[in-house]
């Protein structure tokens, strides 16, 4: 398409947003109607999917073009890093395009500020609710605010990752991993012995999801409060502790973000991470010498449910087509077009039946295949563990204080009841 | 700042400020007007998507009681007091060793600019790596036969990591801020002391340190407000959480930390960026007045 | 010039060579790590230093994924735009706070101080508005205009001047030449060494700068490099060979820009310099 179509066609609706704002932010106008013909020109923002996937994406739009004659759609592609701060600048200068791509925890502050339609308060939408999975449909229900906020759309999950050179190093039987927690302790204990503590077993200090999937009740039933200092909390991060002391978690446990404790694994300095299928293929590429050593278990948890990552697309409440809008979200994320997404790369759709297709149950003997019907398995009953409202101060908050415990500065129950009281205190202001 | 020796005459009232129009517009536009915003909101409990009411000083108050601002206070501050003699004076040397003319001098200078201009991730992916416990420092002490030193486990070892790694990215840059005052500097004087016969030492402290004087004071000033705002260094080195039980958080990663994503603490974050704001420059208007005081004397 | 002794030319060579080991360390990696292969262990421990495999192929790679060169050029136009605006803006205000006296000029320069301390990321949200007053989101305009004049470089510019000796100024003014005459003709040929580093500085500034150009560009069609080679960071997978070559096309040009620029950090340029 020439560029310059493309850039004429966005003028029109920049202006309209422009308007939008002028006419006061938040209250007042909340765009057209979502019920009616799809007519407009709208813009469908994704999350970094521009490079790996850019002619699907153009396909796609061209196809829903061609359905919708009425309707054009100029699709932008956001890089990685700091995409909050630009829905931030966005949503601040009524610019937010007409479809974003979120996940539950970008959704949140953006419906709470009245900027997200809600889907089922709105026929239009709620009406497509009964072909995605209720799980999914519920990962992106947001507590407080009546209602999902985002079509969902792919999903996420991850067996366990284990290095067998690792643990025949240490003596341990590289076909047996660890099956549930006890088990895992039992192995980081054994492993750090044996190789003299040279080897590590995790990298990273316990996450929220990690309390979730130990069974720990991280929330009171309407998200106002957070109970993750419970007796079950409190046991989980003294195991930590004393896995930290004999040397079972990574020298650098404490600062180690998700990327620098997946680094460590590809380095071979850690026998286990967590990960998800599409990792498999980093794997591959990146580390081949850990690749022929690579096992792969279930990740264990403690209450049947495991977790998952939740991607959605969200409707902008201001969006002077929202009936445009509507269509094209509920396009992109019906079954046929997220089969044919989770075709491309290892991830799952959440339209209801799509995981019984022969391609997410029988196993086709490779690698890929194994995971990808483990995983699929796992995501039936699979639930966000991370709270929503959980915001990434928070987390830090939670993370410097279970460093504090196993540092032995405070006690656990101390270190949890410290970061429950800070992060509530965040929660009540905001 | 040196004053004129009052003989070029003061000029008609218009054209000095012909000369600033440019300037003063666009910082006054796109620099101190927005900021205006911040310093109102400084008083309100803005969040990212909300604009907040009027608070009065109770998120300076807030400050007070915040644990982790007097952590980021003590650290930044340990910054500038370890960092910029370091900084003044290394790259001073850097600039002295390659500004004359020698074969293959520039490929040295150039080479000598290339931590200013390397992505940070990738100089900091190396630092960790070097770093690491079993990296190469450690190898080399191993070879040594001292034991291996946790510099990227103690909160303590991993500041003054930063540190290095803040000196050493400041090599380049305010090498090149120095080789430009050295080929602005008239070279008479330079030449005059060598007919003199000084050494090179002498020669270094009796003329190019008066020199240069203005120069390292500017130099000073910059590197003290940068240290004070220092945030990738740390940030890459001791992790987005600020180090071990976030001991190494300083102020500017607190803003970052109170003030960024989407349920941002916008109010917070700015006053604690206006806090940051005025210590920066009363540390950089007491650099420059002490350099006024000396010349006067 | 002053004589350098065979003795103090080998002490020089030996300290550069010194510093040369720990400064071009970490860029040489990123450069190695850029010709790997890409059946290459790159997360072996201690890390492998030469590439077994060398190959171009992650630059064309590079290429295959962003519109590298379109990328580029957007970069370029910005970059240069900016070193423009910045040595006429910065010159002329450091030599307006330097050299010419007038009511308000120590208010002035306090005003470029402080321009210099305030804090960017708080006020990004305010430009970006400001931006959308403009009707100049989503264009290049927009991600030059608030670095056009930077208060660094204005400062840079005013210590330049003030170091200048009055002498030679005084004998244009008995000349009769006005001040626009002296500052083109006389103040400015005597700072070039500080006008390449305001160059430099603005160029680099404007070259690598992320957050801005990325909060105000929404189209992928006008993205600056550095935002673009944000996309070699997958959603679904990693090729560090991919961002290790793409980072070396960002470096690059700084690296070239420098060695054209440095021949005015040399003394005697332009002095037409009497050899010793």
């Amino acid at each position: 398409m020439p560029r310059s179509r493309r850039t004429a066609a966005a003028a029109p609706l920049l202006a309209s947003a422009l308007l939008l704002t002028a006419c006061g932010s938040g209250g007042g106008s909340d765009g057209g109607a979502a019920d009616g013909k799809a007519a407009g020109s709208i813009t469908f923002q994704t999350w970094n999917l521009r490079s790996n996937f850019k002619d699907y994406f153009e396909g796609l739009v061209g196809e829903f073009e061609k359905q919708n004659p009425d309707v054009k759609v100029k699709w932008l592609d956001q890089p990685a890093d700091n995409y909050a701060e630009k829905l931030s600048a966005d949503a601040g200068g009524g610019t937010l395009p007409d479809v974003v791509n979120v996940s539950p925890d970008l959704s949140y502050p953006l419906a709470k500020a009245g900027i997200l339609l809600n889907l089922d308060r709105e026929k239009a939408a709620a009406k497509f609710k009964d072909e995605y999975t209720p799980e999914a449909w519920q990962g992106n229900t947001l507590p407080g605010l009546d209602g999902s906020y985002a079509f969902p759309w792919y999903l996420n999950t991850g067996p366990l990752f284990y290095n067998k050179a690792l643990f025949r190093q240490a003596g341990l039987d590289p076909e047996k991993p660890p099956k549930n927690y006890d088990e895992l302790f039992t192995t980081a204990d054994a492993l750090a012995k044996r190789s003299g503590g040279r080897t590590a077993t995790l990298a990273g200090t316990p996450s929220i999801e990690d309390f979730g999937r130990y069974g720990v009740r991280l929330m009171n039933a309407d998200a106002t409060k957070f109970t993750y200092n419970e007796p079950k909390g409190v046991e989980l991060l003294t195991k930590y502790k004393e896995l930290y002391a004999h040397g079972g978690l990574d020298s650098q446990a404490l600062t180690n973000t998700a990327d620098q404790s997946g680094q460590k694994f590809l380095e071979q300095k850690v026998a286990i991470n967590p990960g998800s299928a599409h990792d498999l293929d980093t794997f591959k590429k990146n580390a081949p010498g850990l690749y022929k050593e690579l096992g792969i278990t279930d990740a264990p948890n403690n209450t049947g449910k495991p977790n998952m990552y939740v991607m959605g697309l969200a409707v902008n409440k201001q969006s002077k087509h929202k009936a445009a809008a509507v269509a094209l979200a509920h396009f992109i994320t019906d079954r046929k077009n997220q089969e044919d997404f989770a075709h491309k790369v290892a991830v799952f759709p959440s339209t209801k039946g799509s995981l019984d297709d022969p391609y997410w149950t029988k196993d086709d003997g490779t690698d890929e295949g194994r995971v990808r019907v483990a995983s699929a398995k796992m995501l039936k009953g699979a639930v966000n563990y991370t709270p929503v409202v959980l915001s990434e101060e928070m987390k830090v908050v939670l993370k410097n204080e279970v460093a504090k415990a196993l540092q032995g500065r405070k006690s656990p129950q101390q270190a949890l009841d410290d970061a429950v009281a800070q992060s509530d205190k965040l929660l009540k202001q905001s | 700042m040196k004053q004129p020796s009052v003989r070029v005459r003061t000029h008609r009232a218009a054209s000095p400020w012909l000369f600033l129009i440019p300037g003063l517009g666009v910082i006054a536009a796109f620099n101190l007007y927005p900021f205006l915003t911040t310093v109102r909101k400084a008083f309100t409990d803005a969040r990212t998507l909300t604009p907040g009411s009027w608070v009065g000083l109770r998120n300076f108050q807030d400050m007070l009681d915040d644990d982790q601002f007097w952590v980021a206070l003590r650290n930044s501050g340990l910054y500038v007091l370890l960092v910029v003699p370091f900084t003044v004076l290394l790259p001073l040397l850097l600039a002295l060793l390659v500004h004359k003319r020698l074969p293959g001098v520039t490929f040295f200078r150039s080479a000598f600019y290339t931590p200013v201009v390397a992505s940070v991730v990738v100089v900091s992916l190396i630092w960790v790596w070097m770093l690491d416990d079993r990296g190469l420092i450690n190898g080399i002490l191993r070879f040594f036969g001292a034991g291996p030193v946790a510099f990227l486990g103690d909160e303590w070892l991993l500041l003054f990591s930063a540190m290095a790694l803040t000196v050493w990215k400041g090599l380049g840059y305010y090498m090149i801020i120095y080789l430009a005052a050295l080929a602005d500097v008239p070279r008479e004087l330079h030449e005059a002391a060598a007919v003199d016969g000084a050494g090179a030492l002498r020669r270094f402290v009796s003329v190019t340190v008066p020199a240069l004087r203005s120069t390292m004071v500017l130099v000073g000033a910059l590197s003290s407000v940068a240290a004070f705002k220092v945030f990738s260094e740390v940030y890459l080195l001791a992790g987005p959480t600020g180090g071990p039980a976030g001991q190494d958080t300083t102020l500017v990663m607190l803003v970052q930390r109170t003030g960024t994503g989407l349920s941002g603490r916008v109010g917070y974050a700015s006053a604690l960026s206006l806090v940051v704001f005025v210590i920066a420059l009363l540390l950089m208007l007491l650099v420059l007045r002490a350099d006024r005081k000396e010349s006067a004397s | 010039m002053t004589r350098i002794s065979g003795w103090e030319k080998a002490l020089r060579y030996l300290l550069m060579l010194a510093v040369l080991g720990i400064t071009v360390g970490p860029f040489l990696w990123q450069l190695s790590t850029s010709f790997k292969g890409a059946s290459e262990d790159i997360y072996t421990y201690p890390p492998g230093f030469l590439p077994e495999h060398p190959t171009l192929g992650n630059y064309s790679g590079v290429a295959d994924i962003i519109p590298v060169w379109d990328y580029a050029l957007n970069s370029l136009k910005v970059a240069l735009t900016n070193v423009v605006t910045n040595l006429v803006g910065a010159s002329l205000a450091g030599y307006a706070l330097a050299r010419l006296r007038f009511r308000g000029r120590r208010l002035a320069g306090l005003a470029f101080v402080v321009a210099l301390l305030v804090p960017l990321e708080s006020v990004v949200i305010a430009q970006f508005t400001m931006m959308r007053d403009l009707h100049l989101n989503n264009t290049l305009t927009a991600v030059v205009l608030p670095g056009a004049v930077g208060a660094l470089n204005v400062l840079l510019m005013r210590n330049a001047f003030a170091n200048l000796p009055y002498e030679i100024e005084e004998a244009a003014v008995i000349d009769g030449a006005n001040v626009w005459q002296r500052f083109l003709r006389i103040a400015l040929p005597s700072v070039r060494g500080t006008l390449a580093v305001v160059a430099i500085f603005s160029f680099m500034g404007a070259w690598d700068d992320f957050l801005w150009p990325l909060i105000v560009l929404s189209d992928s069609d006008h993205f600056t490099l550095t935002v673009g080679l944000n996309y070699l960071h997958g959603t679904f997978q990693q090729n560090p060979r991919l961002v290790a070559a793409g980072t070396i096309v960002a470096v690059a040009p700084l690296i070239v820009l420098f060695a054209c620029l440095q021949r005015y950090f040399f003394r005697g340029v332009g002095e037409g310099a009497v050899k010793g």
